[in-house]
C-alpha cells in the first residue's frame, strides 16, 4: 500500500518536472520568435517543448489507437497540439499540451486528496486484533478471529470486533461511529461495537461476531455500496458523456471540411477552429466533479454518523415536505423503566420475573427494560414475536405471553375490565397482571421538529402504536402537529400511504422491526440508532448511527449542499463549454479560451466539489 | 458470483468507465463496475476466481500499463 502511494507522488513530481522544463522552453521560444534570430531556432524550441511535455500523452494516444479508441481524450489532445504546430500556431500548440498536463496533475492531486480524506473518515476498522490464548497475547488478522475469542483492547486503541466486555470498564469515544463527541462509559457485561476508541483503561473482551459482520465493516460496506446507487445527476453525466465527445468531434470534422468548401474561410483557419473543438471535447470536468460531490457528501456525512444508502437519496431528502415519526425509541429515548406493577393472583416480583423471562434475548425496548431486573437463567424453548402486539415464549413447563390487548385476544386470554392498557402478562392462557412502563422524550426532539419546519417541511406526523394520552402528550411536548395513536404496523403503513398519495414527499423516521415496511414505503426511510436492527437498516435509505434526532435536519442540509454543488457544476461546465464552442466556431474564441473551457472549468468544478469533503468531524 | 478487487492507477472516471465496459464485454463476465473514488472494481461472473482474475488483469494491462488490480 505504501509503495503505491510513493509511486503516485513520484509520478506527480515527474509530471511537474516535465511541465516546468517545457514551460521554460516555451518562454524561450516566444522570446526568440520576437527577436532577429532565424525562425528555425524558435520552431525547433517549440517542437522540443512539445515533445517533452507530450511524450507520455502521445504514447498513451498510440495505445488508444491500438485499441481502436479514436475518441480517447489523449489522442484528441495530441491531434489538437500537433495540428496547431503544423498550421503554424506553435505557441498555442505547446500551450494546449502544457495546460492539459497541468490540469491532469491537478486532477490527480485533487482525487488523491479526496481519497485520503475519505479514507481518514472511514478509518474505523483495525486490521488486527490482540487475541489472548493460553495466557499469551498475540496479534492476529481481525478477519481470522473466531466468535467467542478473547481479545484485549488498550487505551487509545480501536475495538476491532463487536464484543462483550468480560473484564474492565472504560470511557469510550464513539465519534467515529456515531458522530457523538461526548465519550460514553462502558462496563463489564456491556456489548461494545467495533470502531469505537477506548480512551482509558484496558478492556478484556469476548467477541460476539466475526470481523466481517461487525459494525465497522458493515458501515464501510454500506458507504462503499452507496456509490453504486447513483443519483439522477450522476446518471445524466454518464449518458451525456457518451454522446458529448462524439458530437463535438464530428462537429470539428464538419467545420474543417465544410468551411473551406463553401469558401467561408481558409483551410488553415478552418482547421484551427476544428482543433479548438477537439480541445473542448472531453467532458472531464463533469465526469470527475459530479460523482465526487456525491461521494464527498456521503463520506463526510458518514463521519457525522449519518449513512446515506446512495446518491439517489439526496434529491428526495432535499425536497421533503412531510416527516412522519415513530414514537417509541425515535422521539422518546426507548429506555423504559417499570413505573408500576399490578399483579393479579401472584406477587409483584413474580410478575416482573415472568415478563422478563418471556422477553429475554429479544431486541424490543421493553425487553431491555426488563433485562435489568430479571434474575432467572431459564431460557425459553421457542419465542415468537408478533409485530406491534407482543411476544409469546414457550418454556418446558409453561407458556408465557407478554404484550397488548390484541395479543391477548389472539390467544383468547380472558382479561379484567379495569385495565390501564399497558403491558399485559399471561401464563398458560391465564391473565396474571400488567406492567406500566414509561420512557422520556429525547431532549433534542422539539428543536429537531422546529428546525425541520424552518427547512421547509410543512407537515409533521407522529404514528404511534401507543395509547392516546401518552401519544398526545409526546406530540405536544415536541411540537408535532398531528398525532395518530393505537396504530398497528399495518395501519402505520396505511397512514403513510395516505400521506404520500396527498402529494407529499414523505420521510419516515423509525427504528425496530415494526417499522421496516413503513421505512421501505416512505420516499426517504430514516432508521435511528445504528446498525443493530437488520430489518430496519435493510429497508431504510438513511441510517443515523447515534440516537440523536438532530442529525435529520443535518442530513437534509448536507443533501441540499451536495445537490447545489452538483447542479452548479453541471450548469457551469455546460454553459462555458457551449459558449466557447459557439465562439470557436465563429472564430471569436482562440485556443487559450478553449484550454480554459477544458482544464480551467475542470479545476473549478473539482475545487467546488471538494467542498463537500470539508471534515464535519465533531470537535472533541 | 460477485468478486471485488482493488484497482489503482486509473487516470480518470472516464477511463474507468471505458475499462469497465471492456471487462464487461469479455466472455463469462456478466457485469463489471468501477468506483473511481474508492478504487473498487466489482465483477459478477460465473468463472472461478483464478479465471476471472486472469481476464480482469490482462484487460486492465492492455488498457494501460499503470493500472494494477489486486484481490
Amino acid at each position: 500500500m505504501k509503495k503505491s502511494k510513493n509511486k503516485i507522488s513520484e509520478l506527480l513530481t515527474r509530471d511537474l518536472t516535465r511541465i516546468i522544463a517545457s514551460a521554460l522552453l516555451l518562454i524561450l521560444a516566444i522570446i526568440f520568435e520576437g527577436s532577429t534570430m532565424p525562425e528555425g531556432v524558435s520552431v525547433g524550441l517549440y517542437t522540443i517543448a512539445l515533445a517533452i511535455a507530450g511524450c507520455k500523452v502521445f504514447f498513451d494516444a498510440a495505445r488508444g489507437i491500438l485499441r481502436r479508441d479514436l475518441l480517447d481524450e489523449k489522442f484528441l489532445m495530441s491531434v489538437a497540439s500537433v495540428g496547431a504546430m503544423i498550421i503554424g500556431e506553435h505557441g498555442e500548440g505547446v500551450a494546449v499540451m502544457l495546460f492539459f498536463l497541468l490540469g491532469e496533475a491537478f486532477e490527480k492531486h485533487a482525487v488523491k486528496r479526496s481519497r485520503a480524506s475519505i479514507r481518514a473518515l472511514m478509518d474505523i476498522r483495525p486490521d488486527e486484533a490482540r487475541v489472548i490464548l493460553d495466557g499469551e497475547e498475540r496479534m492476529e488478522d481481525a478477519e481470522d478471529v473466531k466468535i467467542g475469542s478473547v481479545i484485549s483492547v488498550r487505551a487509545g486503541e480501536r475495538v476491532p470486533i463487536d464484543s462483550e466486555i468480560i473484564l474492565g470498564s472504560a470511557s469510550v469515544d464513539t465519534s467515529g461511529m456515531t458522530g457523538e463527541a461526548i465519550p460514553r462509559s462502558y462496563k463489564t457485561g456491556d456489548i461494545i461495537e467495533s470502531g469505537v476508541v477506548v480512551l482509558d483503561g484496558t478492556l478484556i473482551l469476548k467477541t460476539v461476531r466475526t470481523a466481517e459482520n461487525s459494525a465497522a465493516s458493515r458501515i464501510l460496506a454500506l458507504v462503499e455500496e452507496a456509490g453504486e446507487n447513483k443519483s439522477v445527476e450522476e446518471r445524466f453525466i454518464t449518458k451525456f458523456s457518451r454522446f458529448y465527445t462524439p458530437i463535438v468531434v464530428v462537429s470539428a470534422l464538419v467545420l474543417a471540411v465544410f468551411l473551406p468548401i463553401f469558401n467561408i474561410t481558409s483551410l488553415e483557419n478552418a482547421i484551427y477552429r476544428a482543433l479548438m473543438f477537439l480541445v473542448i471535447s472531453c467532458p472531464c470536468a463533469l465526469v470527475i466533479s459530479v460523482p465526487m460531490a456525491f461521494f464527498g457528501g456521503i463520506g463526510g456525512a458518514a463521519s457525522r454518523g449519518i449513512l446515506y444508502k446512495g446518491g439517489n437519496v439526496f434529491a428526495p431528502l432535499a425536497s421533503l415536505t412531510a416527516v412522519a415519526f415513530d414514537k417509541t425509541g425515535t422521539l422518546t429515548t426507548g429506555k423504559f423503566e417499570i413505573q408500576k406493577a399490578l399483579p393479579k393472583g401472584i406477587s409483584e416480583e413474580e410478575l416482573i420475573e415472568l415478563a422478563a423471562m418471556a422477553e429475554a434475548g429479544s431486541n424490543h425496548p421493553i425487553a431491555t427494560a426488563l433485562s435489568n431486573v430479571s434474575h432467572s437463567k431459564k431460557k425459553p424453548v421457542t419465542q415468537t414475536e408478533y409485530a406491534g402486539e407482543g411476544i409469546v415464549a414457550v418454556f418446558s413447563d409453561m407458556t408465557l405471553a407478554v404484550g397488548n390487548g390484541t395479543l391477548m385476544q389472539r390467544l383468547g386470554v380472558e382479561l379484567d375490565d379495569a385495565l390501564e392498557g399497558a403491558i399485559l402478562v399471561a401464563r398458560d392462557g391465564v391473565f396474571v397482571g400488567e406492567l406500566i412502563l414509561s420512557d422520556s422524550v429525547k431532549t433534542e426532539a422539539s428543536n429537531t421538529v422546529s428546525s425541520l419546519y424552518s427547512l421547509g417541511v410543512k407537515t409533521t406526523v407522529m404514528l404511534s402504536g401507543d395509547k392516546r394520552e401518552k401519544a398526545l402528550a409526546v406530540a405536544e411536548t415536541v411540537g408535532i402537529s398531528k398525532a395518530l395513536f393505537e396504530l398497528s404496523p399495518e395501519q402505520k403503513y396505511e397512514q403513510l400511504r395516505l400521506l404520500r398519495s396527498a402529494n407529499e414527499k414523505v420521510a419516515y423516521v423509525g427504528d425496530g422491526i415494526n417499522d421496516a415496511p413503513a421505512l421501505a414505503l416512505a420516499d426517504v426511510g430514516i432508521a435511528m440508532g445504528g446498525v443493530g436492527q437488520d430489518a430496519a437498516i435493510e429497508s431504510a435509505d438513511v441510517v443515523i448511527m447515534s440516537d440523536s434526532l438532530d442529525r435529520i435536519p443535518e442530513a437534509i442540509k448536507i443533501s441540499r449542499m451536495v445537490l447545489a454543488i452538483a447542479k452548479f457544476n453541471i450548469a457551469f461546465a455546460l454553459a462555458v463549454k457551449l459558449l466557447i464552442l459557439i465562439l470557436g466556431a465563429l472564430n471569436i474564441a482562440n485556443m487559450w479560451l478553449a484550454v480554459f473551457a477544458d482544464v480551467g472549468v475542470a479545476v473549478i468544478a473539482i475545487l467546488n466539489s471538494m467542498r463537500t469533503l470539508i471534515s464535519r468531524r465533531p470537535k472533541v | 458470483m460477485k468478486i471485488r478487487y482493488t484497482i489503482t492507477g486509473l487516470d480518470c472516471p472516464n477511463c474507468a468507465a471505458k475499462l469497465a465496459n471492456m471487462i464487461e464485454g469479455k466472455e463469462g463476465i456478466s457485469s463489471a463496475k468501477i468506483n473511481f473514488l474508492t478504487e473498487k472494481l466489482t465483477v459478477e461472473t460465473e468463472l472461478n476466481e483464478r479465471e476471472a482474475y486472469g481476464i480482469v488483469e490482462s484487460t486492465a494491462k492492455a488498457f494501460s500499463r499503470d493500472i494494477k488490480v489486486e484481490k
